[in-house]
């Protein structure tokens, strides 16, 4: 398989929520300060990945009668290790995503994946695919929290980025982030459900509209091509 | 005890709306809202499995995982319940009332992965709810995710008339859509709701 | 009949060695978070009212239903923990009340407020400081300056500021029904 391919497939041409538009709760609910759009994103990656592989591994044990309810356990499982790692060592991340963290559990991206990829490929590829799918999930996330919180808050990487004492990283979500204009300044509507329904429509219309841009200049190049063999 | 479940159902339909303002079962909302039939079917089965989930998840939840200090096993034991509630749901109407399979049954499977039957029991057991506060809870969540849907169909049965950049086309002028019926919903976040 | 079983059997063991697994997890993590949680509310204690320690004391006063516990904070007065709701959910939140009843301070344990407006009540940033500041001192007669009071709210829509000033007041009442 090759590696290069799968990277623009999770990034682009089959990004999980831009192009399968699947786990879209959370990418409109947690989305208003990055250190949650970051954290989400990487939680789901590390699940997605674990998933994938253990899927993958034990693919020819399962029966396929049965197949969705075994998925299920493992992807409850891995979500739950994970909820109690994060609550036990980073509890501002916890807090902050409350109830998304075990929701992850019925996110589409994870059994879809299974569904649609593990349970027929070696565990390799599996696992590639759940870094590339996760590093699609969370470069989206990022995306919808820079626009939201920029416009909502005035503010850049906040929880995540702390500038009072020099530029530096703060993974305990205290960070106040990077200033742009004052707060009070924000429509700070965009940081309330209507925002997140219209980043996340704008989002996809932009990769809509560059997706079809490609695709436009693919034909025309053939077209051109076509004429000068002629 | 009344006031606290008025209290409940308000908040759960129209105040903290599942979709519009905890983005709770926003795939299936999305997915199933092209027609105002398909949304009503859709709404319905959600009710009904959101009633019953809050019902048996909290008998579980408190007799066997709480009683035997398993609680780590709760998101694990709830989705397994769910899933299989719904499929027994699915056997039990297709033998017993056809008439009802046959307008809910392609939507019953779908409900497993609904992320708002989930997000209801783990609501329950954050909220510290009582049986009943529960049940409540959990059907009350399900007609305020039914009047959602339903709306949300009405609309987008008039916005595949309009006309608008064909980049938009699909889920993007949805989700637009579903902003504007949100700013709506905000209208009711103000409501307070004597104790 | 043996085909049933056997799937049974399948998805029986691959569920018990995910519980097995959560299991060890637990075990490993458990007293990590029980401490997390402790130091949360022993810092937020110590912020509002400083003491050398703190005693549970029995408090069950069906007239304030939010109120969660009353730790008496040595001799400088009470910390009184309640939940109540906000704008989105249950807000969780400490008061301290000193022995004249007035406001020490206040401390928002755990909230789901709106991220950017209610949720600002509980924020580190200067927001948040300034508007939890505005309470120490305070008495029961506590409201909001647009009910003739001195306590500027978060928002236009005043929802959370609204329910923390009540609760504060609930908590003061709390502590002087203690007699």
């Amino acid at each position: 398989m090759n590696r290069k391919k799968q990277f623009t497939e999770g990034l682009v041409t089959n990004n999980p929520v831009l192009v399968q538009q699947i786990g879209m709760c959370a990418t409109m609910a947690i989305t208003t300060t990055l250190f949650n759009g970051v954290g989400m994103g990487l939680s789901v990656l590390i699940i997605l990945t674990c998933c994938n592989v253990v899927i993958s591994a034990i693919r020819k044990m399962i029966p396929g009668e049965i197949r969705l309810a075994i998925f299920v356990v493992v992807i409850a499982g891995f979500v739950t290790i994970v909820d109690m790692l994060l609550k036990a060592f980073v509890p501002a991340l916890s807090e902050a995503l409350g109830v998304f963290i075990p929701l992850i559990v019925v996110n589409c991206i994870i059994i879809g994946r299974a569904e649609a990829f593990c349970q027929k490929m070696p565990v390799k590829d599996s696992f590639f695919d759940g870094i590339f799918q996760g590093i699609g999930y969370t470069v989206v996330l990022i995306a919808m929290c820079v626009v939201r919180e920029l416009l909502g808050a005035g503010r850049f990487g906040g929880g995540l980025i702390d500038v009072s004492n020099g530029f530096r990283f703060t993974l305990d979500g205290t960070g106040a982030g990077i200033q742009i204009f004052p707060e009070s300044y924000g429509a700070s509507i965009m940081s309330l459900p209507f925002g997140g329904f219209l980043t996340l429509g704008f989002l996809i219309a932009a990769m809509q509209y560059a997706l079809k841009k490609s695709e436009e200049k693919k034909t025309k190049k053939a077209e051109q091509e076509k004429e000068a063999e002629k | 005890m009344l006031s606290s479940i008025i209290q409940i159902s308000l908040g759960a339909i129209l105040i903290n709306n599942f979709i519009f303002s905890q983005f709770l079962g926003c795939c299936p909302f999305l997915g199933c809202s092209n027609k105002v039939d398909t949304a009503v079917g859709m709404g319905l089965a959600v009710v009904f499995v959101m009633g019953l989930a809050s019902a048996i998840c909290w008998v579980i939840n408190e007799y066997i995982l709480v009683a035997l200090h398993l609680e780590f096993l709760q998101t694990l034991a709830f989705i397994l319940v769910i899933a299989a509630l719904v499929q027994f749901v699915e056997m039990f109407l297709k033998k017993m009332v056809p008439s009802l399979y046959s307008a809910l049954g392609i939507f019953l499977p779908l409900i497993t992965t609904n992320c708002a039957v989930l997000g209801v029991v783990l609501l329950n057991v954050q909220n510290n709810y009582n049986f009943i506060e529960s049940l409540v809870y959990g059907i009350t969540g399900g007609i305020g995710f039914l009047l959602a849907i339903v709306l949300f169909a009405s609309v987008r049965e008039r916005v595949e008339f309009a006309d608008y950049p064909e980049c938009f086309k699909g889920f993007s002028i949805c989700l637009v859509s579903a902003a504007l019926v949100a700013l709506a919903f905000m209208g009711f976040s103000g409501m307070a709701i004597p104790v | 009949m043996n085909k049933i079983i056997r799937l049974a059997l399948v998805l029986f063991a691959v569920s018990a060695i995910v519980a097995g697994v959560l299991g060890v997890v637990n075990a490993l993590t458990a007293p990590v978070i029980d401490a997390q949680k402790q130091a949360k509310t022993a810092a937020a204690f110590a912020s509002i009212l400083e003491a050398e320690r703190y005693d549970e004391i029995d408090f069950s006063n069906p007239d304030f239903p939010t109120v969660l516990t009353v730790h008496k904070a040595g001799d400088a007065g009470y910390v009184v923990t309640s939940k109540f709701s906000g704008a989105q959910g249950n807000i969780t939140m400490a008061v301290g009340v000193d022995n004249d009843f007035k406001c020490t301070g206040i401390s928002i344990i755990e909230h789901a407020e709106t991220s950017g407006l209610g949720a600002n009540a509980a924020s580190t940033g200067d927001v948040g400081v300034n508007f939890r500041e505005q309470f120490v001192g305070q008495d029961e007669s506590i409201a909001l300056s647009n009910n003739g009071g001195s306590i500027d709210a978060l928002t236009g829509a005043t929802i959370t500021s609204r329910a923390i000033t009540e609760a504060v007041a609930t908590s003061i009442w709390a502590v002087e029904s203690l007699g």
